[in-house]
């Protein structure tokens, strides 16, 4: 599905993505893992166009989508949530995600309905049930709990109908009950859908529970993949990461 | 009631009219040319800064330099009713004036605008201040035009059209209510369209709607256009009813009204920067009335607005009546 050949990237003198190379099979979720500066956020940066690609390619199914605009390599089929949380805090819930379907559909260059009136209502109330937000339906942005704002984050990102998700520390800053709370949500999203979903994560605990395939990345490059048990086992893995104090 | 709570086009067409009747009505309750003067006067001023609230309340971008466009509204359309052109349009005269007013205004915001939109925060805001200051140079330049510091003087013909004589005062009034509540209708159906939510998610946060494959800048690009449109609109308007245009217009401390406009009246509420003008010529008209001291008033006022109530008026009603 998601096909990263050999990618590159500097920052300034610093190899901040090494020769990176990671492919996702279909319907499939995986995650991506590394100690911090690592270059996790760096390599979705690369993915979904926000910054450029010095040397390699990407292919999303045949498609070539290295160095295309952001935009573009949105409606191809990538969508992310982002790492610190990157939402309409003066919006509401289900403003929010009308407004994530109708730029799917280039919806928002329309100036002669109401906004409040439009057909995407009931895709939008579908979207906020199947990520848990429809206790909150009505609230604004700024004022949800710091876990709601992250799910609204993915919220925004599933209106796109992605093919291939993104999630970067979905679980960041949460209590460990709310946590598992949250993971369990993303793999019945995944269920649910036909997504490739990559994640980024820091708990172990976690990405062995369940990922199907696991990508270590060390230093901006990749020192290992493989599933749960083979990462468990190996003896590079265990030594540069496990080992060495995780977050 | 239940046409009043549903927001939709047809809602706010029916208030708009209904408002405009109840004006027409007091213009005869009321017979002082003096409050006629104001009500007209706040409604041209009102659009003007409702056309810069697009910017600046839904689109978080303060524009410094709009009166440019108001000043390119009045000039093109005194210089149009000058022109050799009304001979042979007669009748349609004026209402060919204000469309040519408002499609130069128009092109004009559509050069600035793909130029500014690029910068952002202060650097967009000095870079609109720039070309209305161009723009102020070029009017005080080309003095065989546009009368330099003289302003367009010599005056020019209303042509009466489909019956509206703008020459006598009802009919002036009764038409500049009438355009500005039209434009006013118009403009709320696009705040509260997808386009309109539009703006807002590019206010809340700029970063993100690129990765929702959203394009930022063709969306700021046509609400500056719009803007600047409806600015010049306001300009042509004023320019009818002084009869004239003036190089003032164009300078930099006319695009500091409607900003105070937004600051007394409100940028929250879509009618905040209407209520910003009329309380701005009640107290031009009441303050340079009884004092000399306008600017002092004036500053106090809208001090006592910022410091006191924390934002505009109509926001802070709103607030305390309507939604707690
Ligand atoms: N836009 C940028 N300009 C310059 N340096 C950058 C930029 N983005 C990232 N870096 C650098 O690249 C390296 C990798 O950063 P990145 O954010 O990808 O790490 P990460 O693995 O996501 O870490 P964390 O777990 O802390 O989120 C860091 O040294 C960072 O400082
Ligand atoms: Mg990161």
């Amino acid at each position: 599905m998601l096909k990263i050949h050999k990618i590159n990237k500097s920052f300034g003198g610093i190899k901040a993505t090494n020769n990176v190379s990671i492919e996702l099979k279909p319907h499939s979720i995986n995650a991506l893992i590394g100690p911090n500066g690592a270059g996790k956020t760096t390599i979705f940066n690369l993915i979904t166009g926000k910054i450029s690609v010095d040397e390699g390619n990407i292919f999303i199914g045949d498609n070539n989508i290295t160095n295309l605009k952001e935009t573009e390599i949105t409606h191809i089929g990538i969508a992310r949530a982002f790492q610190i949380t990157n939402i309409f805090p003066t919006l509401s819930v289900k403003e929010s995600i009308k407004i994530a379907l109708l730029a799917k559909i280039h919806g928002l260059n329309n100036m002669w309905d109401r906004f409040s009136s439009h057909s995407v209502n009931e895709e939008a109330s579908k979207i906020a049930e199947l990520t848990g937000l429809t206790k909150v339906y009505n609230t604004i942005s700024s004022e949800l709990s710091h876990g709601d704002q992250k799910l609204l984050d993915i919220a925004l990102a599933l209106a796109l109908k992605p093919k291939v998700l993104l999630l970067d520390e979905p679980t960041a800053g949460m209590g460990p009950e709310e946590r598992w709370e949250m993971i369990k949500r993303i793999k019945e999203l995944w269920q649910k859908t036909k997504m490739t979903v990559l994640f980024i994560e820091h708990d172990m605990d976690i990405v062995f529970d369940i990922a199907q395939t696991i990508f270590v990345l060390q230093q901006g490059s990749i020192i290992a993949k493989g599933t749960p048990k083979e990462i468990k086992k190996n003896q590079v893995v265990i030594k540069a990461y496990l080992g060495g104090g995780k977050k | 009631m239940k046409f009043f709570k549903r927001d939709n086009f047809k809602r706010d067409a029916f208030i708009g009219l209904v408002v405009w009747i109840f004006l027409l009505i007091f213009f005869f309750i009321v017979p002082s040319p003096g409050i006629h003067d104001i009500i007209q006067k706040v409604f041209i001023l009102g659009l003007f800064a409702m056309s810069l609230n697009i910017l600046i309340g839904y689109l978080g971008l303060v524009a410094f330099g709009h009166a440019a466009f108001f000043a390119a509204g009045a000039y093109t359309l005194g210089l149009f009713l000058q022109s050799s052109a009304i001979v042979s349009l007669g009748s349609l005269s004026i209402p060919a004036a204000i469309i040519s007013a408002i499609f130069i205004s128009t092109v004009l915001a559509a050069f600035i605008g793909a130029i500014c939109i690029r910068l952002k925060d202060i650097y967009f805001s000095f870079l609109t201040l720039a070309f209305q200051m161009l723009i102020y140079s070029i009017i005080l330049a080309l003095v065989d035009i546009t009368g330099g510091d003289q302003g367009l003087m010599g005056g020019f013909p209303k042509p009466p059209f489909l019956g509206i004589n703008l020459g006598k005062p009802f009919d002036f009034y009764a038409f500049t209510i009438f355009i500005s509540i039209i434009t006013i209708v118009l403009l709320r159906q696009l705040i509260e369209s997808p386009f309109g939510y539009g703006l807002r998610m590019i206010r809340d946060n700029p970063e993100r709607p690129a990765a929702l494959g959203f394009n930022n800048q063709r969306h700021k690009l046509i609400a500056f256009i719009i803007a600047g449109s409806i600015a010049g609109l306001a300009g042509s308007l004023q320019a009818l009813l002084d009869v004239g245009a003036y190089p003032e217009w164009a300078f930099w401390a006319k695009s500091a009204e409607p900003l105070f406009m937004i600051l007394l009246g409100g940028m929250h509420s879509f009618l905040g920067p209407l209520m910003g003008a009329l309380i701005f010529e009640i107290l031009n008209d009441f303050v340079t009335a009884n004092t000399r001291y306008y600017g002092l008033v004036l500053g106090l006022v809208i001090l006592s607005f910022v410091l006191g109530l924390r934002r505009g008026l109509l926001d802070w009603l709103l607030i305390k009546f309507y939604r707690k």
